[in-house]
């Protein structure tokens, strides 16, 4: 019997080891045969020439750490694995440059207007490039993309009940004068830095297709996005992935890639071994050091570490005993050690934030120097802190937060937790999964919250965390006001009808001054995105930034196994 | 004409389902509450971190979430009446279409588990008990502890590394195409490994202590002076009384192996109903949970039914009455 099991389980192994497609499967067969022309009758005479092989269509495997797609209408796509499928299929007006969010160019539009005042209302008048097609659509022939879809697109994102971002179109009325125009009319002026955002390819500045949002109706579009982008979809198989065929008709040129298929998974373990053993090309990786080093120990991985990034930062409630004492909260600032948060994530995945607003990406931010010389810098001082805790009347008192089961939440809770006790405050962490602690600091349950977050602008920032009308629970719009905090509206609301960009980011700048005197919320470090990736891919273009969430694929991007 | 024995044990099946139909509604009740107490929102699982809390209300709104409970309970119940299993609350996909499509390969994986299981377990736990307190018997209990205290997910990461990672013998991405053999056998093999190892070390263990009852048995000594064989005593008088309790153990331990299933799919990036229901659960997916919960509920029902029915076919002794 010993025997006969050993046999038969050396000849099941090998019979499936010799069954298999072959280790790795780094070249994924295409869905459909390649055509093969009928081959001609052998000629008398021999030729020298080798027979000409058919070129395999190029296929790029991205892993996402999601379990599903959320939503693929891009007025509501937030989440990455959405995001990065709305970024291959749309298209904005304009778009920031491919790799580098510091950059606008030219999208659908044919070049980014300057504003013009007709009757008191600011004018963007954008001319549309011509012969840009729209996907075609369950049997739809594609069409040419014109200034009423483009219209319809922005008064989509306008709707409240059509899209996550309406609040961000308000005052704002769209018109379509010609086929190639697009003319919006804003009732209060806007800058350059303020307005461009709404209309590129972010949130609510990707266009639909007017023809198949209303054929296939706002619910499809959630697993069936028709746009103009260089891939157009192409199939969604629930809680495994969706493919996408390249777009042959695509204004740019037909992208290198034939197909881009996204998987959901969950597991880091199964994304990083499908990375270094070649089934996956692309990964979405851990933020940390440790991960980032062992990865580009692998043979034939790199591993892409790129901004923006996202802020993390300390919000405190000020409607929470001790912490409606200024004394506290700066003592709590003081207590805290930035570089202990660097040292943590490691040098390659966090940078120093000093400002609500970041500084690197943004107009607006706070330097460290200028922080330094207005004296809201807040160095480690756990003497000082102490002090300021007596002089408040809070020697030693405990808190408790929720914090979301992802290490990029818990790791900092635990070393908030770490650096309080030191000045005698005890944090008790309660770990509930990510949507949970969104739902629970959304119903105002934690005196101290962790938020890390991006917004496309300063103005964006500070209103979403700091304008009274944001505040949790209470507030007339309740959004991610964490704080409470409700001093600096006026500012908030000068700074956005500014139009002359040095003036708006002073206003900017005065604000955040004003948040960190009061201590309403401590910046910590800015987090930044991590893929690991097979060296085999080119993006086509050098990866710095993008808000798109992933390193963007688009029709330059290349396999060359 | 049926005979006695066989009207019994119809009757026995027939009031076996109809005692599973209020058990699957207690358990659907249960999971509806479950699902539905535990914190955490589908609406702002679907529309992610940066959603304002505007949008996450009228999400709330298309989802029905903001119908009264009783309203949703009635609503749950009526349509599984109509043996409807909804739509899923992120994707609107049917919860039906979607648990069909992957269904089979948890099937798959639970059956070849299985097998595995007892292609190596029966003989193993037989191996150990004649070699009693042999090296070989120490090993095998080494086995056997070893399998019961490895977590499915941990197995599933070594075999990877093992045999994917250094060997470089198989995938560890996916499930292959179920509609081509080799692919679907090739991604197979180390997920079923990782489950029928679990599966072995169980049944080892099981097989071994019925297979020690019976060799001390009085019915065995007297087969032997009655000059039967070795093999013949063993097998036919040994083995069938042993495998008795084996069979109630498969039944009960194929739950478990259920169970593991789960963290295997999800370790191995396998479509199936396990990673299907832990995709449900972090997004919030109320109609897909309760509907995979509604489907595991009944396998298990049916599990424990066919391990009554075999327990009855193996051993004369038991009566349907």
């Amino acid at each position: 019997m010993k025997k006969l099991t050993v046999v038969l389980t050396i000849l099941a192994t090998l019979a499936l080891v010799q069954c298999g497609p072959g280790p790795a499967s780094p070249t994924a067969e295409p869905t459909e045969a390649p055509v093969v022309e009928e081959e001609e009758p052998p000629t008398e005479e021999p030729t020298e020439e080798p027979e000409p092989t058919e070129v395999p269509e190029q296929v790029l495997r991205i892993a996402f750490d999601a379990s599903d797609l959320s939503t693929l209408d891009p007025h509501f796509a937030a989440a990455t694995q959405d995001r990065a499928i709305v970024d291959m299929v749309f298209n904005g007006l304009i778009r920031y440059k491919p790799g580098d969010i510091s950059q606008f160019e030219p999208d659908l539009a044919q070049a980014i207007p300057e504003p013009t005042m007709e009757d008191g209302q600011q004018v963007w008048v954008f001319a549309l490039r011509e012969g840009v097609m729209c996907h075609p659509w369950n049997g739809n022939e594609g069409y040419e993309l014109t200034s009423e879809d483009v219209v319809y697109s922005l008064e989509k994102a306008a709707n409240p009940d059509r899209s996550a971002y309406a609040g961000e179109y308000t005052g704002m009325t769209f018109e379509a004068p010609d086929d190639y125009t697009v003319r919006v009319v804003l009732d209060e002026p806007l800058s350059p830095a303020l307005l461009l955002p709404k209309v590129t390819d972010y949130a609510g500045g990707f266009v639909v297709c007017k023809q198949a949002v209303e054929d296939l109706g706002d619910e499809a579009i959630k697993t069936h996005p028709v746009g103009t982008g260089p891939f157009r979809f192409d199939s969604y198989t629930p809680m495994e992935n969706v493919t996408l065929a390249g777009n042959e008709q695509y204004f740019r040129g037909a992208p290198n890639l034939g197909r881009v298929e996204a998987h959901y998974i969950p597991d880091i373990s199964s994304r990083e071994l499908g990375v270094r053993e070649g089934e996956i090309d692309l990964a979405e990786g851990l933020r940390e050091q440790p991960w980032i080093e062992k990865m580009e120990g692998a043979e034939g991985v790199t591993v892409d570490v790129f901004g923006p990034g996202e802020t993390v930062v300390l919000h405190m409630n000020q409607t929470v005993e001790p912490l409606d004492d200024v004394n506290v909260r700066q003592a709590i600032a003081h207590a805290l050690a930035r570089e202990d948060f660097l040292a943590f994530f490691g040098e390659d995945t966090a940078d120093p934030l000093y400002s609500p607003v970041p500084v690197e990406f943004l107009a607006g931010g706070l330097t460290m120097e200028e922080v330094e010389e207005a004296g809201v810098l807040y160095p480690t001082d756990r003497e000082g802190a102490q002090a300021l805790l007596d002089e408040a009347g809070a020697e030693s008192f405990s808190l408790t937060s929720n914090t979301s089961e992802r290490a990029s939440y818990r790791r900092t809770y635990e070393a908030i937790q770490d650096q309080l006790k030191q000045v005698g405050i005890t944090l008790n962490l309660e770990v509930v999964d990510h949507s949970t602690m969104h739902s629970l600091i959304r119903e105002d349950a934690n005196p101290l919250i962790v938020y890390i977050a991006w917004r496309p602008n300063a103005d964006v920032f500070l209103t979403r965390f700091y304008h009274s009308d944001s505040i949790v629970v209470t507030g007339e719009n309740p959004d991610t006001n964490f704080s409470h905090y409700d001093q600096i509206d006026g500012l908030i609301e000068q700074a956005r009808q500014e139009t002359d960009p040095d003036a708006q980011a002073e206003l900017w700048k005065d604000a955040q001054m004003q948040i960190l005197e009061d201590a309403a919320a401590y910046p910590l470090f800015i987090l930044k995105f991590v893929f690991g990736r097979a060296e085999y891919v080119d993006f086509g273009y050098d990866l710095q930034s993008t808000l798109a969430l992933y390193p963007q694929i688009t029709e330059n991007t290349q396999v060359t196994r | 004409m049926l005979r006695a024995g066989e009207k019994a044990m119809i009757a026995y099946i027939l009031r076996r389902m109809l005692v599973s139909v209020p058990i699957l509604l207690v358990v659907l009740t249960l999971v509806f509450l479950l699902v539905r107490i535990a914190p955490g929102d589908p609406a702002v699982a679907a529309l992610g971190d940066y959603a304002s809390q505007e949008a996450v209300e009228r999400m709330r709104q298309r989802m029905g979430l903001n119908k009264p409970l009783w309203m949703q309970y009635v609503d749950f119940l009526g349509q599984l009446a109509r043996g409807d299993l909804g739509r899923s609350l992120i994707n609107d996909v049917p919860v039906s279409q979607q648990i069909r499509r992957v269904l089979p390969y948890t099937l798959e994986l639970t059956g070849s588990g299985i097998f595995v299981g007892l292609l190596f377990g029966i003989p193993l736990g037989i191996v150990t008990a004649l070699r009693r307190n042999t090296l070989l018997d120490y090993a095998g209990r080494i086995f056997g502890l070893a399998g019961l205290s490895v977590p499915a997910f941990y197995l599933g990461i070594l075999l990877m590394l093992l045999f994917a990672v250094e060997l470089d013998l198989f995938p560890v991405v996916g499930g292959g195409e179920l509609s081509d053999l080799r692919d679907n056998l090739h991604h197979l093999f180390l997920p079923a490994l990782s489950l029928g190892l679990i599966m072995t070390a169980y049944i080892t263990r099981m097989a071994r202590s019925a297979m020690l009852e019976v060799l001390n048995a009085d019915y065995m000594r007297t087969a032997r002076a009655k000059g039967l064989q070795e093999r013949v005593v063993l097998i036919r008088h040994g083995l069938r009384t042993a495998l008795i309790p084996v069979v109630s153990v498969v039944g009960v331990y194929s739950i478990v192996l259920i169970g593991s299933s789960v963290m295997t799919e999800v370790v191995f990036s396998r479509p199936g109903v396990g990673k299907l229901m832990v995709g449900a659960m972090k997004q919030r997916d109320y109609t897909t949970l309760q509907s995979i919960m509604v489907i595991y509920a009944s396998f298990v029902v049916i599990i424990n039914l066919i391990t009554d029915i075999a327990y009855g076919l193996i051993d004369p002794r038991i009566r349907y009455e």
